[in-house]
């Protein structure tokens, strides 16, 4: 049996809308298009691309919400299709947003009324539920109803639903949706714990900077299709984007930017000089290899006093960008 | 405890939280059945006085046990249409985002709408069915040939009405436009199935798709009961009937919920609404 979630050539093309009169429209484009990937349990594995990419579609085709059109995905080597019902034992969703709780039961209620659902043995699901509403941090609100809640505060009581059956893999779809800050904070957090005792997590972000913070590595789809994979250092650096270092001089010095110039012809990186906010010489360099050290060694030797220097290296998201523009 | 039993009990929480919003509600369980029984009784008054009409339907010359005949038509009929409007606020999981989170679960399909059926049965019937059996027991027209034949009774209500419930639960639940089958499923139900007016006076093909409705024979079977003092000889056809009604719904059930389920994980319907 293969640990961990395997996706082979997984395909799903949704049927066109049906008629009742007129001809039958086309099928649309594939919205997962042949994808193939490897889930490992103990990591937080990042799934991106733009919007309409395929990435919820996949989410939902390994939750058992969906079914493929071709191609397989299992679960520790149990079929999506075939065992959906112990492939959903072992896995859980959280989708963003406060849908899938509710809002006339308690937060306590909900939670005991998936634990039954998923059958969680009874000696365990009280203490379960009050640890989960611990982590999520709804002890105090344990007993009022949903509809009360904020809309932050249901989103975590959907992340607690979403790990009352301590789920061996956790598909996280845009979990900090509309969190507050300090609560995305502490659900990365939570993930990474979780990651840490074992579980393999998916996850899905609009936020690319918890993906970088996370993922261990990263597949980024585009149309359905796997444009590229690797860790979130390596895929910045493949994308060959820029690194941008910023100088300020301490007062203006021509022979240092006349060397400068000559630096960044050479170099073939771009050059801006400007003035900062306070009015001192500020020169700007990008190229995708970091200049920062060649730049300050030229200035100083030319004579110039540095203020200081920022370095910004390509993020994860210029990265993505990039991809979705070719 | 079964993983079937536990669905019921949480599925039973979750009918009592989103049904007793209010005390108010308790009060009106009671008010809705009677008010339409007194409707009924008063809407069929005149129509007693009718010349011919004790030749035609004794039960015309006896108002108590005309108000007995109407209450056991009402009873039944509470209890079949309580299943009808929570099969169609189920179908609401899926506006509320519920419905995946469901699906989403390993809990058996045909637990999750059998236990529905039965949360709202308890919770919708419960003090109509009480207030009758009282009303009917102080009034004297309670006529039962044996003690066993309560618990026959209560059976030919409950199981029948709880695989209707079922049955309804596995259609509302995958369509998006279900809307029709309640207003479908109202006043249509009243008449077919006899609960106003006795078989014999409705036309030959109404009583034909009345068989087709469970309600029919569950009214049947309690009026035979409960009012008329027939065993399980009387009834036997009907229970037969009745038996075979439930197993093809609940059958009916199981290939709806597997077929609907495939269809809404190959159009990916479970999310739209």
């Amino acid at each position: 049996m293969s640990a961990g979630i395997v996706i082979e050539r997984l395909t799903k093309t949704f049927p066109p809308p049906r008629r009742v009169f007129g001809k039958r429209r086309p099928a649309p484009a594939p919205a997962v298009d042949g994808l193939s990937l490897t889930i490992p349990a103990g990591a937080v594995t990042g799934l991106l691309g733009l919007n309409g990419a395929g990435k919820t579609t996949t989410i939902k085709m390994l939750a058992t919400l969906l079914r493929p059109t071709s191609g397989s995905a299992t679960v520790d080597g149990l079929d999506v299709v075939r065992d959906a019902r112990e492939v959903r034992r072992r896995i859980n969703l959280i989708a963003g947003g406060e849908r899938m709780v509710y809002a006339r039961m308690t937060g306590r209620e909900n939670l005991w009324y998936f634990g039954q659902l998923y059958d969680v043995p009874r000696a365990t699901l009280h203490r379960r539920i009050g640890e989960l509403l611990d982590l999520v941090g709804l002890t105090d609100a344990a007993g009022t109803l949903v509809e009360r809640y904020s809309r932050g505060m249901r989103q975590r009581l959907s992340i607690a639903r979403g790990l009352i059956n301590s789920p061996a893999y956790l598909l996280l779809d845009e979990p900090t949706l509309g969190l507050d800050a300090p609560i995305a904070r502490d659900l990365r957090a939570v993930v990474a714990d979780l990651a840490a005792g074992g579980v393999g997590v998916l996850l899905t972000s609009h936020y690319l900077a918890e993906v970088e913070q996370l993922c261990r590595y990263v597949h980024v789809i585009d149309r359905g299709a796997l444009v590229a994979e690797g860790s979130p250092a390596e895929l910045t650096a493949g994308t060959r984007l820029p690194h941008t270092v910023e100088l300020t001089l301490t007062d203006p010095a021509p022979d240092a930017t006349k060397a400068v110039d000559a630096l960044a012809a050479r170099a073939g990186a771009e050059v801006w000089h400007d003035t900062d906010i306070d009015g001192r010489p500020r020169v700007t360099l990008r190229h995708p290899d970091d200049l920062a050290g060649e730049l300050t060694t030229t200035v100083v030797r030319a004579g110039g006093a540095i203020a200081r220097v920022e370095v910004s290296p390509p993020t994860l998201e210029d990265a993505i960008l990039a991809m979705a523009a070719r | 405890m079964s993983a079937a039993w536990r669905v019921v009990l949480a599925e039973a929480l979750k009918q009592h939280r989103r049904i007793f919003g209010t005390k108010l509600v308790v009060f009106s369980m009671l008010v809705w059945p009677v008010l339409t029984l007194a409707t009924t009784y008063y809407t069929i008054l005149p129509v007693t006085a009718a010349p011919g009409a004790a030749e035609r339907w004794p039960l015309v010359g006896e108002p108590q046990r005309l108000a007995a005949f109407l209450a056991a038509g009402a009873l039944a009929y509470t209890f079949f249409f309580s299943l009808v409007q929570s099969a169609w606020h189920f179908s609401f999981e899926r506006v509320s985002g519920t419905l995946e989170a469901l699906f989403l679960t390993p809990a058996s399909r045909l637990a999750l709408v059998v236990a529905n059926g039965s949360g709202a049965l308890v919770q919708n019937a419960w003090l109509f069915g009480a207030f009758a059996v009282a009303a009917a027991a102080a009034t004297g027209t309670l006529h039962v040939a044996h003690p066993g034949m309560y618990p026959v009774a209560v059976a030919a209500l409950l199981v029948p009405a709880v695989a209707w419930g079922a049955f309804l639960n596995s259609l509302l639940m995958f369509s998006r436009d279900s809307a029709f089958l309640y207003t479908l499923l109202d006043d249509p139900l009243w008449f077919v199935a006899g609960v106003r007016l006795p078989l014999f006076a409705l036309p030959l093909w109404v009583k034909a798709i009345g068989l087709a409705f469970p309600l029919t024979t569950s009214l049947a079977v309690l009026r035979g009961a409960l009012l008329d003092g027939e065993g399980v000889r009387e009834l036997g056809g009907d229970l037969a009937l009745l038996g075979g009604l439930s197993a093809a719904l609940f059958a009916l059930t199981a290939v709806t919920l597997r077929v609907g389920e495939r269809h809404a994980q190959k159009t990916g319907s479970l999310q739209l609404f």
